[in-house]
């Protein structure tokens, strides 16, 4: 376990980092529909959805970068899995209170046919990558980062 | 993998800083990219209607019917194929202010249509050309069909021919105007398209958007 744990770090760190990249690179040349997405959670105001909507891909980028880099792995965790717990709790409202919207996570949101929800694996999907997050704050050190990390433990 | 002491932080705080300039300078980007500003926009346009494109706004005592649409969204191709003859005929017979809000959050090719919408209302050719945008509509968004050359040639077809028209769609010359009426529907909350509003109050698409007779019973009931 000693051996691979820096391995499965490092497979990690790419995973979600990709993962938030991606996300946040398909969302930040729309903001329109971006901030449509936020808006269709209908848990924010108006106004702190439309700039949450503009904010949030960007803000997925820089933390998907420094994942992927391997800088700052265990601030950077902790707010991915911050992240990610809001983002569970944000569709399991909306699943609770009957709307049908599209999470939005990469690109795309707003109300959708109430057959084209897909809030399980909306759900299942972040909380892996939530679970991922967790275990880089837990052990940050890993292959192939452009900083090295302490042993946080042993 | 031994480095010289201090080694690390310097490289933790330049990765830190240059991927914090890159957020800070994205937001800003697009908050401003995003927001509204003054700028051109057709005649037949009104900016206390939300920039939306007016038709009978002069009309008193007729229903006031606001139509938020996406060139591009296949929904709103199918409800101006249901319910476009008849709007058009509240328009002709003054039965009704038609205001329309072409929104373009489907993507590049939803923004250039929005402008080219805008250029045809100037040579008074609105409602053919949106006609013909939707009945010609692509099944896929930004395939190309809705390209600045797409656009031309489908404005052709409906005589939409002259320079103006022309240069008009190919600079993209209501494109701030395009991002103004985006803006208001960010502030109105409108989440789908199409959505439509009778004297201010939403229709229930499930129930009238593709059923001719209910929704003209929804806009003059």
């Amino acid at each position: 376990m000693k051996k691979l744990s820096p391995w499965l770090g490092l497979v990690f760190r790419v995973v979600v980092g990709a993962v938030l990249l991606v996300a946040g690179y398909l969302k930040a040349f729309n903001p329109s529909k971006a901030k449509m997405a936020v808006r269709a959670y209908e848990a924010l105001p108006i106004p702190v959805a439309n700039i949450l909507g503009v904010a949030l891909p960007w803000i997925e980028i820089g933390a998907g970068l420094l994942l992927i880099l391997g800088v700052a792995v265990r601030q950077t965790a902790i707010f991915s899995g911050f992240l990610m717990l809001i983002f569970i709790i944000a569709i399991a409202q909306a699943w609770a209170r009957g709307l049908s919207i599209d999470c939005g996570c990469f690109g795309g949101g707003g109300q959708v046919d109430a057959k084209d929800t897909k809030y399980v694996q909306e759900i299942l999907r972040d909380f892996g990558l939530g679970l991922m997050s967790l275990y880089l704050f837990r052990y940050p050190k890993s292959r192939f980062a452009l900083e090295r990390e302490k042993e946080t433990h042993e | 993998m031994s480095k010289q002491p201090g080694g690390d932080k310097v490289t933790r705080y330049i990765v830190i800083g240059m991927v914090v300039f890159i957020v800070a300078v994205g937001v800003i980007f697009s908050f401003v990219s995003s927001s509204s500003k003054a700028a051109p926009y057709p005649s037949i346009v009104s900016k206390s209607e939300g920039y939306g494109i007016v038709f009978n706004g002069d009309l008193k005592n007729v229903p006031k019917v606001d139509i938020w649409e996406d060139m591009q969204c296949p929904y709103c191709g199918r409800f101006e194929g249901v319910n476009g003859p008849y709007i058009q005929k509240l328009i002709k017979e003054k039965k009704a202010t038609i205001v329309f809000h072409v929104l373009s959050f489907a993507g590049p090719e939803s923004v250039l249509a929005a402008n080219a919408v805008a250029c045809s209302a100037d040579e008074g050719k609105f409602l053919q050309y949106h006609e013909y945008l939707y009945a010609n509509q692509s099944p896929t968004e930004n395939s190309g069909k809705w390209s600045t050359e797409g656009l031309l040639s489908a404005g052709s077809e409906v005589g939409l021919t002259s320079s103006t028209f022309k240069s008009c769609v190919a600079d993209g010359t209501y494109g701030q105007w395009v991002k103004n009426v985006a803006d208001d529907g960010a502030a109105k909350n409108i989440n789908a398209t199409p959505t439509v509003f009778k004297d201010g109050q939403k229709l229930d698409g499930n129930v009238v958007f593709f059923d001719p007779v209910a929704f003209a019973k929804a806009i003059e009931g």
